[in-house]
C-alpha cells in the first residue's frame, strides 16, 4: 500500500504534482487535437491544390504523365487494398477540391510506410532516420481514371509526448523549489511549537517559542506563548495559594497540638493527637499533589531495592508487620523522596486496612514492579478505579472509621505517572488487596 | 521533672514565634517540663532578649513576618555557640537542608508534639554538656568513607558506583552516629543514646539488628565486616577513614 504523505511539505509537493499532471494532461489533449487538425489540413490542402493545378494545366495542353511528376494519372485505384484507409483525409481532400470547383468521383487516402533512408520523389524528404510515412491520395476522375498524389504525413506520436513530459518535469521542479521553501517556512516554526507544547513544563520560566514563518503562523506562536505565560501565572498563583493555605492551616493545627498536651486523659489525648496527625497528613498530601507538576528534587540513580527496604524498615520500627524479601541491588533513575512517598503511601494503606503488608520487588518487562499485598477486606471490583480519585469514600468498612481513603493512592499514582510508571490495584485470590507500583527501568 | 545541668541551674530557653496561639501554650508546657522560658514574638525582640539574658537554647520559628527565623539563626550562629532548634511549617527537604546549613542543631515540623520538642531540647542540651562545645551542626554537609558518601541533608548514602542507597530512619541515625566518631569504640548503650531523640518512636529494635542491616548496605562482605567492626565485649567501632565534605 502506498502511504499518503502526512507532512505539510509532502502533501504540498504531491498536490502540486497531481495538479500539474492534470493541467498538463488537458494541455496535452488540446495540443494533440490541434496538431492532428492542422496535420489533416496540411496533408489534404497541398495535394488537393496540386491536383487542381494539374487538371488546370492538362486543360491547357500539358498532359499528366503516368510515371513521373507529383501528380500521376493511372487507370485504376493504385492504393493497395490492404492498407488502412484514412477516411478523414479523403473527406478533407474532397472538401478542398470541391471548394476549388473540381469534381471528383471516389477519393481514397492511405498511409504507407517507406523503408528507412529511401528517398522519395516528392522532395519532402526529411533525411531523418527511422521509418518514414507518406500519404497516398487517389482521386477518381470519372471516365479519366485516377489521379494520384503523395504527401508528407508528419509523425504525431512520441516526440510530442516526450516534449510534454520534459516540460512537465521542468515546470514541476521550478514550482517545487518555492513550494517546498514555503512549506518549510510554515512547518519549521510549527514543529518548534509542537515540540515546545509536548514538553510544556510547569517548572520555572520557560523561554518562549521563537516567532517565525508567515504572519498566520507567527500569530499562532504568539498566541501560544501568551497562553503559556497565562497558564504558568495561574499555576504560580495556585502554588502561592496552596502554600498560604498550608501555612494558615498548619498554624492552628500546631496550636491545637500544643494545647492538647494539657488534656489529662491519656487515651483522649492520644486520640486527639492522631486526628491532628491525620489532618496534617492530608494537608501534606494536598500540597504534594498540587506541586507534583513542578518537582524540586532532581532525578538520580537510586537503588530501588534499598529504597523499598528503607521504607519497610521504618514501618517495622513503628511495630507494623511488613514483610519484605531482601532483593538484589536494582539501580533505577528516579526522584527518591517522591518515590519513597509513593511506596510509603501504598504500604500505609495496606497496614491501615489489611493490618500488615507483604512487599515484593519483581521485574516486569522493561519495568520493575513494587508489589504491596495485604489480607484486608479488599475493594469491590466495580470501585477499584474510584479509589484513585482524591477523597473517594467507599461505603464499606474500609473507610468507616477514618472518613475516607484520602489522597494516598491518588498521590502514589500521580508520583508514579510523573516518573513514567503507574499504580494499579487488584483484589487477591483468597481476600485482600494487591497494589502494584511499576517504574520504567532504563 | 527538673533537668539538672552542669551548674545545677534550670536551663533558660528563648522561644521565638510570632504566633501567640502556639507560643504561649508551648511556653506553659515547657515551663511545666522544668525549663525557664522567655518569649519573643519577633526577631527584633529576640535579639534584645538574647542580649539581656543568659540564654541556653533558642527555639525558633522559621516563618515570621519581618526578619525571618533563618536570618536570625544565622545571626546567632555567627555571634555565639548557642544551640538552636527550628520550628518549620514545611516538611520539605529543601527547608531542612537550608535550616541545617544555617547552623541549626535540630528542627521539628509543625504540627509537632510538645513532648518531642521537649525531648529534643534535652538531647541538644545534654550533647552540649557532654561535649563542652556544640557539635558543629551534626546534620549539615556530607561524610566520605571508603569510597562512599553519606549525605546528611538528604539522608542518603551514595555508594561507590554513584548510586544512591536510601536508608531507613534508624539506619541513618546509627550511621550518622558512627561516622561522627570514627575509630572510637561505642557501646550499645552509647549508640542508643546517640541515636535517640530524633524520631522518638523508632528505637525498640536492638542496635545489633540495625548494625547488621547497615553492614549489608555498606560492607563488601557483611560476614567479615571491614567498616563497622565488632569489638569483643565492648560494642562497635567505625574502622574506615572519614572525611567531612
Amino acid at each position: 500500500m502506498t502511504r499518503w504523505p502526512r507532512s505539510l511539505a509532502g502533501q504540498m509537493a504531491l498536490l502540486v504534482a497531481v495538479a500539474l499532471f492534470v493541467a498538463q494532461a488537458v494541455n496535452f489533449a488540446l495540443i494533440v487535437r490541434d496538431r492532428s487538425a492542422s496535420r489533416l489540413q496540411q496533408a489534404s490542402a497541398i495535394p488537393a491544390l496540386r491536383i487542381a493545378d494539374a487538371i488546370g494545366r492538362e486543360a491547357g495542353g500539358q498532359p499528366i504523365a503516368g510515371d513521373r511528376g507529383r501528380i500521376r494519372r493511372v487507370d485504376t485505384n493504385p492504393i493497395p487494398a490492404d492498407l488502412p484507409r484514412r477516411a478523414d483525409v479523403a473527406a478533407a481532400v474532397r472538401a478542398n477540391l470541391a471548394r476549388m470547383g473540381v469534381a471528383a468521383g471516389q477519393v481514397d487516402a492511405a498511409v504507407i510506410h517507406l523503408p528507412p533512408r529511401a528517398r522519395d520523389d516528392g522532395g519532402m524528404h526529411t533525411g531523418r532516420r527511422g521509418p518514414r510515412r507518406m500519404l497516398l491520395i487517389a482521386v477518381e476522375q470519372p471516365g479519366h481514371g485516377w489521379l494520384v498524389a503523395r504527401a508528407f504525413w508528419p509523425d504525431a506520436g512520441p516526440a510530442i509526448l516526450w516534449r510534454l513530459i520534459a516540460q512537465t518535469l521542468v515546470l514541476y521542479i521550478v514550482l517545487l523549489v518555492p513550494v517546498l521553501w514555503l512549506a518549510r517556512r510554515i512547518s519549521q516554526p510549527l514543529r518548534a511549537l509542537t515540540h515546545d507544547a509536548q514538553r510544556f513544563s510547569l517548572g520555572g520560566a520557560a523561554a518562549p517559542v521563537l516567532e517565525a514563518g508567515p504572519a498566520d503562523v507567527r500569530a499562532v506562536i504568539a498566541a501560544y506563548n501568551a497562553l503559556g505565560v497565562r497558564v504558568r501565572a495561574m499555576l504560580d498563583e495556585k502554588d502561592r495559594m496552596l502554600g498560604a493555605l498550608g501555612h494558615d492551616l498548619r498554624t492552628p493545627l500546631a496550636a491545637l497540638r500544643v494545647r492538647i498536651e494539657s488534656v489529662e486523659d491519656e487515651a483522649d489525648r492520644a486520640r486527639m493527637a492522631d486526628i491532628i496527625q491525620e489532618m496534617n497528613r492530608t494537608l501534606d498530601d494536598i500540597l504534594s499533589l498540587a506541586r507534583l507538576g513542578r518537582p524540586s528534587e532532581p532525578v538520580t540513580e537510586v537503588d530501588l531495592a534499598a529504597l523499598v527496604d528503607a521504607v519497610v524498615e521504618d514501618f517495622r520500627d513503628l511495630g507494623h508487620p511488613v514483610a519484605f524479601e531482601e532483593a538484589d541491588r536494582l539501580p533505577v533513575r528516579l526522584r527518591p523522596s517522591l518515590i519513597r512517598r509513593a511506596v510509603r503511601n501504598l504500604i500505609e494503606n495496606a497496614v491501615k486496612y489489611g493490618a500488615g503488608a507483604e512487599v515484593t520487588l519483581a521485574p516486569r518487562g522493561g519495568a520493575v514492579a513494587v508489589v504491596v499485598a495485604d489480607r484486608g477486606p479488599g475493594i469491590p471490583p466495580d470501585r477499584l478505579a474510584d479509589v484513585f480519585e482524591p477523597f473517594t469514600r467507599l461505603e464499606n468498612s474500609r473507610n468507616r472509621e477514618t472518613g475516607g481513603i484520602g489522597l494516598g493512592l491518588a498521590l502514589a499514582r500521580a508520583i508514579a505517572r510523573e516518573a513514567g510508571g503507574d499504580v494499579s490495584l487488584a483484589n487477591r485470590d483468597g481476600g485482600g488487596l494487591e497494589a502494584v507500583l511499576t517504574l520504567p527501568v532504563r | 521533672m527538673l533537668i539538672p545541668d552542669a551548674m545545677g541551674e534550670t536551663p533558660h530557653l528563648l522561644l521565638v514565634d510570632d504566633e501567640r496561639s502556639i507560643r504561649e501554650p508551648l511556653a506553659t508546657y515547657l515551663t511545666k517540663q522544668g525549663f525557664r522560658v522567655t518569649q519573643a514574638p519577633d526577631a527584633e525582640q529576640a535579639r534584645a532578649r538574647l542580649a539581656a539574658y543568659a540564654i541556653d537554647l533558642v527555639v525558633l520559628d522559621i516563618m515570621m513576618p519581618g526578619e525571618d527565623g533563618l536570618s536570625l539563626c544565622r545571626h546567632i550562629r555567627e555571634t555565639s555557640d548557642l544551640p538552636v532548634i527550628l520550628l518549620t511549617a514545611r516538611a520539605e527537604e529543601t527547608d531542612r537542608i537550608v535550616g541545617l546549613e544555617m547552623g541549626a542543631d535540630d528542627y521539628v515540623v509543625k504540627p509537632f508534639s510538645p513532648r518531642e520538642l521537649s525531648a529534643r531540647i534535652k538531647v541538644v542540651l545534654r550533647r552540649m554538656q557532654a561535649g563542652g562545645t556544640r557539635q558543629n551542626a551534626p546534620e549539615s554537609g556530607a561524610y566520605a568513607f571508603a569510597g562512599r558518601v553519606l549525605k546528611t541533608g538528604e539522608r542518603t548514602l551514595v555508594d561507590r558506583d554513584g548510586v544512591s542507597v536510601p536508608l531507613s530512619t534508624g539506619e541513618y541515625n546509627l550511621l550518622l552516629a558512627l561516622v561522627g566518631r570514627p575509630r572510637q569504640v561505642l557501646t550499645r548503650d552509647q549508640l542508643l543514646d546517640l541515636t535517640q531523640g530524633r524520631e522518638a518512636a523508632a528505637f525498640d529494635r536492638s542496635i545489633d539488628n540495625q548494625i547488621s542491616r547497615l553492614r549489608r548496605k555498606i560492607e563488601v562482605d557483611p560476614k567479615s565486616p571491614e567498616i563497622i567492626k565488632t569489638v569483643w565485649g565492648g560494642g562497635y567501632t567505625f574502622a574506615a577513614e572519614v572525611t567531612r565534605l
